[in-house]
C-alpha cells in the first residue's frame, strides 16, 4: 500500500507502544445518555409530537389539516411522489402538483412530501434515508418539507434509533427547520434547507 | 515588563467586538448549563464516560483506524492517507483534477482551515465556495474564523452587510434575515453547479465505517445532495469504536456546543450513493490526515486528541471572552487551541509557546469539557516544555543577576555576610514616605544571612 499509510500507521504504533497500559473500553448500558424526563413518557407518539413541535417541526396526523396548512402558506408547486392519491387530490385544489422532482425546477417547487425511514421520539427527529427519499434534494431544497412518518416506525430513544440503523449509504436525522445563529447570535430559520419543516404521521 | 501577546491583542481589541465575543460566549455557556441541568441529574458522570470512550479510542487508534479503513472500503469509499497538511491538500486536488472537477462546495470543517485548503485549491484554479453562512463571510472577507462553532462571532451585521454589498449580493441591508435569504439564493446555484462537495467529519465509526456530520444550516447535506463527488477530510483521531458510542457522544456534542439536544441535521454517511439514485455523490473519498496528530499521540498531551470540537471551553474561558479568537494567532483558539495549536505547529512549537500561558488555570474549561480533557494540566505541561526548549518568555522578569549570585558559592557567601550592613541602616530615617507609617510600628528582623553555613560547618566538625 501507499507510503503515507505505512508512515501514519507506524507513527501511531510507535506512539502507543510505550504506554504501560491502555484505557480499556468502557462498558455502559444503552440508555446511559437518556434524559431524566424520558422515563415518565410512556407514549412514544405523544412524546415525538411534543419534542418535534419544541424544535420547530410541525406535526400533522390528519391529511386535510396538512393540506390546509400548505394552502395557507400560499404554496405554488408541490412535489408528491406517486402513491398518495388522496393527498394529490387535496393539494390539486390550490396548487400545481408534480410527481417528478426535476433539477430544473429546484427553485420553483416550494413544497415536497417525501416518505421517511421513521422518527425518534426522544429528540423529535425525522429519519430520512436514500431508500425512503431517493432524491436527497427533494427533501432539502423546497421551503416546505413534509416527511411522511409511519406510526410504527417511531423509535423511542436516540440509542434505539442508532441500534436500528439500516444499511443505507445515507441516513439523516432532521430535527427542526434549517437554521443559523451566525449573524450576531440571532436565530434565523431556512438557511439552505427548509424554512418550514413538518411531518405527516400516518 | 513585557506583555503577553494575547493580552496585548485583547487590550487593542475594538470595544464592540470584545463585547460581542463576551456576550455571545457567555450566552453559549448559559445555554449549555441549562440544558444539561434540565436533562441529566449527573452530567459529570456522562462527561467522564465520554472522556473514557475517547481516551480508549485514541489509545487503540492503531486498531480502530485500520478497522475504519476496512469498513469504509467495504462500503465502496476510496480511502487515502496524508501525513502533512501539504499532502492532504494535494490529495484533494489530485482527486478533483482526475475527475476534471473545476468547482467545489465546502461545508464547514476545521481541518480544512488547518491545512489551508481553500488557498491551495485557488492556486490550482479550482473554485471552492464555503457554504456555511459564517464561513462564507469569512471567505469573502479574507478573514479567519475566531470561534470553532461560531466563526464570525467577532463580526456584526453592519460588517456583513458591507461585505455582501461589495460582493454584489444586493444593496446594503443589515437585516439578519435578509442576509440569510441572499446567501440561500446565492448558494443554490453554487451547489447545483458544483462538481464535488468537501466536508469534514465529526466522528467515524470503526465498526460500521459510518461518517457522522452535524450541522444546523443544512449546507453539508446540500454538499452531499447535488454534486457527484464527496471528499471527506478527517483527522485520524476522529475514529470511535462503534455506532453505539454515538449515543453518548452525540448527546453531549449538541448540548455542549449550542445547547441543542441534537443539531438540526445529523447525517450518517455509509459510502457513495447507489448509481440509480437521482442525487447523492456516486464517488466517495475519505482522506485521513495525520498532520502532527501521531506526534501528539506520542506526547504527554495526548488527551487533547479526545476533543470533539464543541467550543464549550472557548465560551466559558475568561481569557477567550476578553481577548477573542484571533488573539490566539492560530486556527484553534481558546483553551483547546492553547493546547492544540502549539502541538500542531510541530517544529515551530516555540512560535506559539506563549499560548499555554494565556490562561488563569481557573479550570472552567475542564469542567465544561464533554470529554473531560484535563486542559489545565496540559497547559502546565506545555508551559514546562516551552521553558525546557527556551521559548521566549515575555512575562518573566529578568533573573540574571540573582542566577549569577546563586550559582557561585563564593559570591553567595560574600553577599550573605556583607548584607549584615543592613542591620546598621536606620530604616525609619530613610526618605521613603510610603514606608514610614509601616516602619513606625514594626521593625525588620535582623539580617542573619550566612548563619546556616557557619552552623553547618561547626556541625560537621563535631
Amino acid at each position: 500500500m501507499s507510503t503515507a499509510r505505512e508512515q501514519i500507521f507506524s507513527s501511531v504504533r510507535a506512539a502507543l507502544a510505550p504506554l504501560p497500559e491502555r484505557t480499556p473500553r468502557p462498558v455502559f448500558s444503552k440508555d446511559i445518555a437518556e434524559p431524566k424526563w424520558l422515563a415518565a413518557e410512556t407514549d412514544s407518539l405523544a412524546l415525538f409530537q411534543k419534542r418535534a413541535e419544541a424544535t420547530g417541526t410541525k406535526c400533522f396526523t390528519d391529511m386535510d389539516a396538512c393540506a390546509f396548512w400548505l394552502r395557507a402558506q400560499a404554496v405554488r408547486v408541490v412535489y408528491i411522489p406517486a402513491p398518495l392519491t388522496r393527498l394529490v387530490a387535496l393539494c390539486s385544489e390550490f396548487c400545481e402538483v408534480t410527481s417528478e422532482y426535476s433539477r430544473t425546477r429546484v427553485n420553483e417547487i416550494d413544497a415536497a412530501f417525501t416518505p421517511s425511514a421513521g422518527a425518534i421520539a426522544e429528540s423529535g427527529s425525522i429519519i430520512l434515508s436514500d431508500e425512503s427519499t431517493p432524491d436527497r434534494l427533494a427533501a432539502l431544497a423546497p421551503w416546505h418539507h413534509i416527511a411522511l412518518v409511519s406510526r410504527a416506525e417511531i423509535h423511542r430513544t436516540i440509542a434505539d434509533a442508532i441500534a436500528a440503523m439500516p444499511a443505507d449509504p445515507n441516513l439523516i436525522w432532521v430535527t427542526g427547520p434549517s437554521k443559523t445563529a451566525d449573524v450576531e447570535g440571532i436565530l434565523i430559520q431556512g438557511v439552505h434547507g427548509p424554512g418550514a419543516q413538518a411531518c405527516l404521521i400516518l | 515588563m513585557a506583555e503577553q501577546k494575547v493580552e496585548l491583542f485583547a487590550r487593542r481589541l475594538d470595544h464592540g467586538v470584545q463585547k460581542a465575543v463576551h456576550n455571545n460566549s457567555a450566552a453559549g455557556t448559559e445555554k449549555r448549563y441549562s440544558v444539561l441541568g434540565t436533562d441529566y441529574s449527573a452530567p459529570d458522570d456522562l462527561r467522564r464516560l465520554a472522556g473514557q470512550i475517547r481516551q480508549h479510542s485514541i489509545e487503540y487508534l492503531d486498531t480502530y483506524l485500520e478497522q475504519a479503513e476496512q469498513s469504509l472500503k467495504r462500503q465502496g469509499a476510496h480511502v487515502h492517507f496524508a501525513v502533512t497538511a501539504e499532502d492532504a491538500c494535494r490529495a484533494v486536488s489530485d482527486i478533483l483534477q482526475k475527475a476534471g472537477a473545476k468547482k467545489v462546495v465546502k461545508s464547514k470543517s476545521m481541518i480544512s482551515e488547518e491545512i489551508h485548503l481553500n488557498d491551495h485549491l485557488g492556486t490550482m484554479g479550482i473554485e471552492s465556495v464555503e457554504t456555511d453562512l459564517g464561513e462564507y463571510i469569512i471567505q469573502i472577507d479574507g478573514d479567519h474564523p475566531s470561534h470553532i462553532v461560531k466563526p464570525i462571532i467577532h463580526k456584526n451585521r453592519r460588517d456583513i452587510a458591507k461585505s455582501f454589498e461589495r460582493e454584489g449580493l444586493g444593496d446594503y441591508n443589515d437585516d439578519p434575515e435578509t442576509i440569510t435569504r441572499r446567501a440561500r439564493v446565492f448558494m443554490r446555484d453554487k451547489y447545483l453547479q458544483a462538481d464535488a462537495g468537501i466536508t469534514g467529519a465529526n466522528f467515524v465509526s470503526a465498526e460500521s465505517g459510518r461518517l457522522v456530520l452535524v450541522t444546523n444550516e443544512g449546507n453539508s447535506r446540500f454538499c452531499l445532495a447535488a454534486p457527484k463527488i464527496h471528499i471527506a477530510l478527517v483527522g485520524i483521531e476522529k475514529v470511535i469504536p462503534s455506532d453505539a458510542d454515538l449515543a453518548v457522544l452525540l448527546n453531549l456534542l449538541g448540548r455542549s456546543a449550542t445547547g441543542q439536544q441534537l443539531t438540526v441535521y445529523t447525517e450518517f454517511i455509509n459510502g457513495p450513493a447507489r448509481t440509480d439514485r437521482p442525487s447523492g455523490p456516486q464517488e466517495m473519498h475519505v482522506i485521513f490526515v495525520d498532520n502532527q496528530r501521531s506526534q501528539i499521540l506520542a506526547s504527554d498531551c495526548r488527551e487533547i486528541l479526545r476533543c470533539i470540537r464543541c467550543g464549550a471551553c472557548l465560551n466559558v474561558c475568561p481569557v477567550y471572552r476578553q481577548a477573542s479568537g484571533h488573539a490566539y494567532r492560530s486556527v484553534y483558539p481558546g483553551p483547546l487551541g492553547a493546547v492544540l495549536s502549539p502541538l500542531l505547529a510541530g517544529k515551530k512549537f516555540k512560535e506559539l509557546a506563549d499560548l499555554p500561558k494565556a490562561s488563569s488555570l481557573c479550570g472552567a474549561c475542564n469542567e465544561v469539557c464533554p470529554v473531560d480533557i484535563p486542559i489545565p494540566d496540559l497547559l502546565l505541561k506545555l508551559r514546562n516544555r516551552g521553558h525546557q526548549e527556551h521559548a521566549p518568555s515575555p512575562g518573566t522578569p529578568p533573573m540574571g543577576a540573582f542566577a549569577k549570585l546563586a550559582s557561585s558559592p563564593m559570591l553567595w557567601r560574600f553577599a550573605m555576610k556583607s548584607n549584615k550592613v543592613m542591620n546598621l541602616v536606620p530604616l525609619e530615617k530613610l526618605p521613603l514616605p510610603y514606608l514610614q507609617p509601616w516602619l513606625k510600628t514594626r521593625t525588620l528582623p535582623a539580617w542573619r544571612g550566612g548563619e546556616f553555613r557557619s552552623w553547618m560547618k561547626s556541625r560537621n566538625k563535631k
